[in-house]
């Protein structure tokens, strides 16, 4: 604990999404999620925020996944730079969630461990997006579910005294500075730390710490909620994306000087002809 | 919200800073008349604001046949708190069919917060919007970090939400001939309830690409150095994207992204520096006229998405380019 902060032992949850490394498309025209996996950038910097929340006044930091079981490698991940428990809702039934299933399923996930253990919720982090869906809206959504009031795009977060925080969030056109009381759910940027990596400590204390695993049923999610199910959007269809540019005219003839001269005549013949 | 057979009308969530529409919020309009018109629906502009009448007026002159207007001082400044308790009153009264926001920081915010209050679907960060006759949406979203595109639909829940991607669709210019019925509504906002407050409000002047008509682009082959990126486009008169690493790493704004998770860009010429070209930024330079690309890799998948194909080593090319640039410009300036 450094400077002046109050110490107000904040219960502070993270959610937590595992991604393809690398983005592909399967033989079955699904996302190719065999290959090498990684926590979603994103939400690195909103464990990262939580970790520093947790410095600066102290509390509990619990990770919260949805997704097969191993992703469990993330939230290990997590547990190593220093969250204090972690939970991973996995189910087949969950498969094809889209963006309003995906955050009733975690919504029912966090108030679960919250009855469970006789706890309220201080501070909700999530990442602004994930690199394999891109929609950035699970946060907001889960912030309305759970009816906590929500700050998105957030760059930086300030403890202003034991009911408040004081956030940056980017706009179109700026910055805003909010007051925010808790309980809140902030979505943060890439902009908005630098993520640390495991630390030693942590590791050690890691090792007594299991991610603990519930589906569906045991977290009292119904069926008709959950997955394809539960999604008001479907996919209708999905096609490649068509390359339609006509053949490429190749320079790769002489120096570097006969290459730059054929590629300016190109730009300026181009030109000339819009 | 079930289906609702009464549901009507295409809406488009009209977002203004400091007392003037953002672009986006005209394109929206300015597709959804079309799509309006291809559905027999009429186009409702919702505007939300403090002092923004100047707003729903233009919103008529750019296409809409209807405005529902929400003003409170309250909703000066966007918080999501007030907006979505305006915003929820007068969608639950009046029951749109279809709801358009921009996929910036503030329609991405309420558009989350919305849906789930409305329990209805949100097709989010479209990059292609169509409707058929009877009305359901078709909202393209690029998947799989931009390689395949899914059309995604919702078909009980009503409104049908979209967030769609600035820079994609064209305004309608304004016709002060233009006639149509603006709503006055009271947004029942009490400030005693107001939980979050506005300290302060930074403005940044920041950079648009999505309108540039020339681009100079780099990527991770410039090897960290981009002062000939930026020279080049000094004296191309052209605008500066780049790859998400540079942006990770410092190098530029994240206003200069370009891609799926950056800025969609449709000028005449782009040239591509050093960019292998993942799924990622080939989604944002699509709509180029033309494309150039410049790699020293012959299997470079950004060839794929080229007119121009040069194989060669960027960091011999761009000084000669820059060089005889800039002895093309002497040339001009003696004569």
């Amino acid at each position: 604990m450094s400077e002046n902060y109050p110490k107000l032992d904040l219960n502070i949850f993270v959610t937590i999404k595992q991604v393809p490394k690398a983005m592909k498309t399967g033989a079955d025209g699904l996302m190719d999620r065999s290959g090498k996996s990684m926590m979603n950038p994103h939400c690195t910097h909103a464990l990262e925020e939580a970790l520093s929340l947790r410095d600066r006044v102290g509390g509990q930091i619990t990770v919260v996944s949805m997704g097969p079981p191993n992703a469990q490698k993330s939230l290990n991940e997590a547990l190593r730079k220093g969250a204090d428990r972690a939970y991973l809702l996995s189910d087949r039934k969950l498969a094809g969630s889209d963006t309003w299933a995906t955050a009733e399923a975690l919504a029912t996930l966090i108030k679960f461990i919250l009855k469970e253990n006789n706890e309220t919720l201080d501070v909700l982090y999530g990442g602004l997006q994930t690199v394999d869906g891109d929609t950035a809206q699970v946060p907001a959504q889960i912030a309305s579910r759970l009816k906590m009031s929500q700050v998105t795009y957030v760059e930086s977060v300030k403890v202003l005294d034991d009911k408040h925080l004081e956030v940056r969030r980017i706009i179109e056109g700026g910055y805003q500075r909010l007051k925010v009381p808790y309980p809140t759910t902030l979505s943060v940027t890439e902009t908005a730390n630098v993520p640390r990596g495991p630390s030693l400590t942590a590791s050690m204390s890691a090792v007594d710490k299991e991610v603990i695993i519930y589906n569906i049923d045991q977290i009292g999610l119904p069926e008709k909620y959950a997955g394809l199910a539960g999604s008001p959007t479907v996919v209708s269809r999905v096609k490649n994306v068509v390359i339609d540019r006509g053949p490429v005219q190749l320079f790769n003839e002489g120096d570097t000087a006969k290459l730059v001269s054929d590629m300016l005549t190109a730009v300026n013949t181009k030109e000339e002809n819009n | 919200m079930g289906k609702d057979k009464k549901a009507k009308g295409i809406w488009v969530f009209i977002e203004q800073f400091e007392h003037a529409a953002l672009d986006i919020s005209w394109e929206l309009l300015g597709k959804s008349r079309e799509l309006a018109d291809k559905a027999g629906e009429k186009l409702i502009a919702l505007v939300m604001g403090d002092n923004v009448e100047h707003i729903a007026q233009e919103a008529v002159h750019r296409g809409a046949d209807e405005v529902f207007l929400v003003e409170d001082e309250l909703l000066e400044h966007y918080k999501c708190e007030n907006y979505t308790y305006a915003a929820y009153k007068v969608i639950k009264k009046n029951k749109p069919n279809q709801l358009i926001m921009g996929a910036t920081p503030n329609g991405r915010d309420i558009a989350g917060r919305l849906a789930v209050k409305l329990k209805t679907g949100l097709t989010a960060d479209v990059v292609s919007l169509d409707t058929t006759k009877d009305g359901i949406m078709l909202g393209q979203v690029p998947g799989f970090g931009g390689s395949v595109l899914a059309v995604i639909k919702c078909e009980v829940a009503r409104p049908q939400m979209a967030t769609v991607r600035p820079g994609i669709f064209e305004a309608i210019p304004i016709d002060k001939k233009r006639k149509g019925k603006i709503h006055k509504i009271d947004a029942d906002l009490d400030k005693k309830y107001e939980t979050t407050k506005l300290i302060k409000l930074q403005k940044v002047e920041g950079v648009d690409i999505s309108k540039a008509k020339r681009l100079v682009a780099g990527g991770r082959g410039l090897g960290g150095d981009v002062s000939a990126l930026k020279e080049l486009a000094e004296l191309l008169d052209a605008d500066i994207g780049v790859t998400r690493p540079l942006c990770d790493d410092g190098l530029f704004p994240r206003d200069h992204q370009v891609g799926s998770t950056g800025v969609t860009v449709k000028p005449e010429i782009t040239i591509n520096f050093g960019i292998s070209g993942a799924a990622h930024y080939t989604a944002g330079i699509n709509k180029s006229n033309t494309i150039i690309s410049i790699n020293n890799d012959p299997n470079a998948i950004i060839f794929e998405y080229s007119d121009y194909e040069v194989i060669g080593d960027v960091n011999k090319i761009m000084p000669l380019l820059i060089e005889k640039l800039k002895a093309k410009l002497m040339k001009e300036v003696k004569q």
